[in-house]
This record gives C-alpha cells, structure tokens and sequence, in this order.
C-alpha cells in the first residue's frame, strides 16, 4: 500500500487540480487514495451526479485517465461493457497480453443503492474484473437534496422534510453493502473518507484481488447535511465511531471488522454536527431518536457476530 | 374563487395537481424538475394525499399505472431523460386505457443533454413515444397561469378519453417566478378543456370484485385477431380527439405578411417579436398549438389560405415545422409559398431580435 506521502508523489492519479468539487466534498479524497492503490492505469466510469458534473464540465476534464461518463442507471453496464471490450482484444491479440488495466465504475448513493442497483448487482453477478466504489454521502445532493434508500432515519431531505407530521425520512437505510456480500463476489468493504489508511489499505486489496469487487465509502456533503466543510473528515470519522457507519470487509464470505470502535458514541454525537438532525434533537422525537439507536445497535451487534467479534 | 399569487413555475403546476383532486405523486429527482417532488412531499401528506419517491423513473411511472387502474387520479413528473426511461410504462398506461398525468419539463438532449430550457421531445411526445400504436394528448403551455389551468385540464381529458394526458413544458417556464392566477377547479371544468363535458364514471377501474362480476385490464392481448381489434378501437378514440380536442392560439394571422409559428417558450418570445415587427411595419400573426397533440390542423390550414410566409420558431432542429409543412402543403403548393425554421436546439432560447430579424430575411 502507498502511504499519503508516496501518494502525493505519485503522478498522474485520479483528478487533477481545478476540479469544481465544493470546499469539503469528500469525493476528490475517495478517488485520489482509492485510484492511486492501482499498480496499473486505471479506466473508470461514473454515473451522473456531483461527481461527474463537478469534473467533467465541458470543455474541460480532471480526470487524469480514461474517464467515461454514463447515464444515471449504467455506469456498471458501461464498465462491463469496457472490460469486456479490453479482455475480447486481450485474447484476440490485439492488445498487449502483458498490459494490465484496472477498471473502476463510479456512483453516488443514488445511483447505486437505488436507480443503478440493477447494473451493479448484473455487473457482480457476470464476474467482471472490476471495482465498483459507491461515494455514499446518503441522498440526491446533485438534484439538490432528495432522499435516497440510503439516507438514514430521520434525515432531512427535500423530498422527506422534517415537519410537524413527518420527523424527516421514516425509513431505515438499505444495507447495501450486505447485500453486495450476498452475492458472494471475492471482496467487499465498507470505507469511510475519515479514515484515510483503512480506505487505501481496502483499495490496494480491491487492487490485488481477481473478479469483482465493491466498495462502499461514506463522505459527507456539507451542503446536504448542513455541515462546516471543515470538519468534513471528523464528520466521517465520527460516523463509524457512533456505530452508525462500521468499518469492515468480507474477504471471499470472511467478515472482518477493520476497525474496532472501544468507546461507542450516541448517535446524537454525530445529530450535533449537521443540520438535517436538528429537529431530532428536540425533547418531542427522543423516542424516535431511542428507536433509531436502538436499530443501530441492533445492526452493529449483527455484524460483530458475522464478524466473529465478541458483543 | 381564484387566487393569484406570485410562484415557482414548478410548485404552481405542483399545486394545480393538488387543486385538481390528485392525491397520488410518484416522482424521482431530476433537474429541472426537482421542485415538483419537493413541493409534493411537503403538501401532499397534508392534503390526505400520498408522496412516494420512486427509486427510477421507472418504478415512478409503474406506481402511476397501479394508482390509475385502481381509479385515482395519479401523476408524475420528469425531465427529457427521465421521460424516455418513462416510455415502456406510458405504452402500457396508453394500451391499458388508464388516465393518467405526465409533465415532462423539457431539458436539452440527446443523451444526458443538459439541464438547459429545450422543446426536443416533440417528436417522442406527439407519436406515441414508447412502442406500439398509441397516441397521448400533449399540452404545451407557455405561461405559468397556462401550466397551472393546462395541467388541471390534464386530469379532466385523462379521465375523458382514458388516456396518458403529457403536459410539456420546459426548463424555463418550470424554473421562472411570475404572476399565476389559480381559477377555482369547478369554473375551470367549464372553462377549461373539458368545456363542461361530464365526466364518465370509472366503470372499468380495479376496485376488488364484492358483488360485481370481475373486471379486466390487460395489455396483454394474445388471441388471433383480438389485438388488431384492440388497435382499431384505441385508433377510433384517438380519430375523435383529433376532431374534438386540437386547440391553439391565433393572434393577427388573417392576411398576415408573415406568420410565426411556434409553441410554448418560442410561442411566448415570438409574441414579443410579433410587436416589435409591428414597429417596423410589418404585420406578424401569430400561431401557437395549445394542443401538440391533436395538432391543430384545421385551424391553421384556415389561416394559412391567406399567408405566404411562415417562420417556425422551436427550441430543436425542427421537429413541429413536419407537423406544420403537412398542413400548408394541403391548402398551398410549397412552391409558392416559404416556410423557413428558427432552431435553437440544446438548450438555446431564441430571443426577440433574432426572430425578428429571420422573419425581414424571409419576408425578402
């Protein structure tokens, strides 16, 4: 694995400088430590969203290789589609047999947990060799806010607005990265952009493995969350410290913890630092509040078992 | 009563829906529409009424088709590329006769495009779209007391007929602020596009079978022969849309020196033009089709024995200047008169100058 400092010496990895991301968007963070693991090039692709609108903005381009734009639904399909484009040319010849490339598809929450979720799962399914990495920061923000299968319970969205009636979303959030795990591909993982060594560790395994593979890295969105841009990596930090985004992989069906969380926030550490919480801050939704973190234990003491980590 | 407020061109539309007893909303962010999906997710639940967001278009406009074959009044709303995933669905809605409410606020395309003011979905709305032999009803407004008093006719003429109701717009009437004035809803049953006519009782809709022989729906129609029937019916009802339904707005066209032709944006920047030609002498008419679909044929081959040059103004390549040729071509031999196209497509909004000055060079 290449430490920060190699990292930042490394030439001609991920997005180059200028890209539009805002001041503590954390995407930018996620491909530069995620892409810069790869030993050989890599060819990526990215479904619509902040990601791609912020380094695509036509004429120009920050992305330092082979970079592909899709539809919201497909960047799986397309990355599929190149894979296989470059292993048919591989066996025909027609490309170096000792060249090596890496193939990684992009998406936000949205598309990935939601309108894309049929691709990647075909996409694992097939077995293509490639990595698929979902930024998750837990709604639409490129649409402005709409909530997605991934926001949390009680976020505040535009399209579930914290209200007299309604305290913010009412559901809980889809466990993706379970369900990548059940379709038994060779490597899964659960990242955070806080957590910058674990993440790079993951994306030089991702690297080294055969097959496919899916990442699911969490980052905050300021303007999503209502949060201080400056605290975007403590954020991230403090949402696998209250249990509510645990750090783990699943290693050919292994589930292991990568990082042990020894004092356990309340979720109402991580409520305090953003806006779409507040109103669950309120004395009239502690009982929701009691119920959400009784899910999220609930959630954290399944995986300690997969995990084989005593409760 | 009516009510006029200052508003959002897409939370106007929004609340026009509510005004006109809809109740049920499937929607999924796209820009530039996401007002919509927002302003229902907020009134909605306080109008007893139901907010789902759909996780594709796809899901969105399935939930339509489930609201509308049990009888409700539903909708949703997208954008261009949200529409064409939209399409299988609309076939289904269109095949399985169900009323139903789709506004397409129209962004710059092909592909992804860009979320720019555009009219390039003329084609896709007015032949159908999706697979098969069907028609939708399209309505292009261009103000957004017009989307508001559109969208609520959309409801009336879904039930009418039976049938998808597409209210296009675009990027700018759905983004812009101005004046709206919301009529009452029973006023506007007389008024509107629906011109007092009854509505039909929902005899056919999936209530649960207590007492009742079973009802059926079905798009799927496998029987020798009893598809082509099925055809022959769904082309019957829409012949009679086409005779009932075509309306448009004429403004000074009789024996007009030129005539602009244009609808919903273009149609509201070219009445600008039209007055600003009249400073230069030259009498402009103007035709807008309020109705895309039925195209209001008749009304402008009228108009059209009298005038020799016509400008069509689209925010596309031009995709209604086919519509428009088909009908001069009935009443004028296209060799005698000029029919010439301003396109703006991706994005582009024509503004008055430039239409002016296209239409001295036509009148050349």
């Amino acid at each position: 694995m290449l430490n920060l400092k190699q990292l930042a010496s490394k030439e001609k990895v991920g997005l180059a400088g200028g890209h539009r991301a805002c001041a503590g968007c954390g995407f930018p963070q996620i491909i530069s430590m995620i892409f810069g693991q790869s030993p050989a090039p890599v060819v990526s692709g990215c479904s619509t969203g902040c990601m791609e609108i912020a380094t695509t903005i036509y004429p120009f381009t920050a992305w330092r290789g082979n970079f592909m734009h899709s539809a919201f639904e497909n960047s799986a399909a397309t990355i599929s589609g190149i894979e296989t484009a470059y292993r048919a040319l591989k066996k025909q010849g027609r490309l170096p047999a000792d060249e090596n490339l890496n193939f990684v598809a992009l998406g936000g929450d949205g598309g990935t947990y939601d309108i894309g979720f049929q691709a990647l799962s075909g996409a694992m399914e097939r077995g293509h060799n490639m990595l698929y990495v979902c930024y998750n920061n837990e709604a639409y923000m490129n649409t402005g806010v709409q909530r997605s299968s991934a926001t949390p319970q009680g976020g505040h969205t535009t399209t579930s607005p914290a209200g007299k009636v309604i305290p913010g979303k009412t559901q809980y959030p889809k466990d993706l990265t379970g369900i990548m795990a059940a379709h038994s591909i060779p490597y899964v993982a659960q990242g955070s952009v806080g957590y910058h060594i674990d993440l790079m560790r993951k994306a030089d395994k991702a690297f080294s493995i055969e097959g496919p593979k899916f990442m699911n890295v969490y980052t905050p969105c300021r303007l999503g969350w209502g949060s201080d841009p400056a605290k975007t990596m403590e954020i991230a930090r403090l949402a696998v410290d209250t249990c509510m985004w645990p750090l783990y992989e699943v290693v050919d069906g292994q589930w292991k913890l990568t990082r042990k969380v020894r004092e356990k926030k309340g979720i109402t550490e991580f409520y305090k630092t953003q806006n779409r919480f507040r109103h669950l801050l309120k004395p009239e939704n502690d009982e929701f509040v009691k119920e959400i973190q009784a899910e999220v234990d609930r959630r954290w003491h399944v995986l300690l078992s997969k995990c084989g980590e005593g409760a | 009563m009516s009510e006029t407020v200052f508003m959002k061109g897409n939370e106007a539309m929004a609340e026009a829906v509510i005004r006109a007893g809809c109740r049920f909303y499937f929607g999924y962010p796209i820009t530039p529409q996401n007002e919509v999906p927002a302003y229902m997710a907020r009134r909605l639940p306080e109008t007893g009424g139901t907010f789902i967001q759909a996780e594709s278009e796809l899901a969105a406009i399935n939930m339509v088709f489930g609201a509308a074959v049990a009888g409700a009044r539903a909708m949703t709303s997208s954008s261009s590329p949200g529409i064409s995933l939209k399409q299988e669905g609309i076939s289904y809605l269109a095949a399985c006769e169900l009323p139903s409410v789709i506004a397409n606020v129209m962004r710059g395309g092909p592909g992804l495009g860009n979320i720019s003011p555009s009219q390039s979905d003329y084609w896709q709305s007015t032949r159908g779209g999706g697979h098969g032999d069907y028609r939708t009803i399209v309505l292009a407004p261009h103000t957004v007391t017009e989307m508001v008093e559109l969208t609520m006719d959309a409801f009336d003429l879904a039930d009418l007929y039976r049938n998808p109701v597409l209210v296009l717009s675009d990027g700018l009437l759905g983004q812009m602020m101005e004046k709206v004035i919301f009529p009452d809803p029973e006023a506007r049953k007389k008024d509107g596009l629906l011109r007092g006519r009854p509505l039909p009782p929902k005899d056919w809709a999936l209530t649960g079978a207590q007492g009742r022989a079973p009802r059926f729906i079905r798009s799927l129609i496998m029987k020798q022969g009893a598809l082509e029937e099925h055809n022959f019916k769904l082309a019957e009802k829409y012949a009679r849309i086409e005779v009932e339904e075509p309306l448009a707005e004429s403004l000074a066209c009789e024996n007009a020196d030129i005539m602009l032709i244009g609808f919903g944006t273009s149609a509201r920047v070219a009445k600008q033009a039209q007055l600003m030609l009249a400073e230069h002498g030259i009498k402009a008419g103007l035709f807008r089709p309020i109705t895309l679909w039925p195209f209001p044929s008749e009304q402008l081959a009228t108009l059209a024995r009298k005038v020799d040059r016509f400008l069509v103004i689209e925010m596309n390549t031009g995709q209604m200047i086919e519509d428009v040729k088909l009908v001069i071509a009935r009443e004028r031999s296209l060799k005698e008169v000029r029919v010439e196209l301003l396109p703006r497509p991706g994005g582009g909004v024509p503004f008055p100058e430039e239409i002016v000055a296209r239409a001295r060079e036509v009148l050349k």
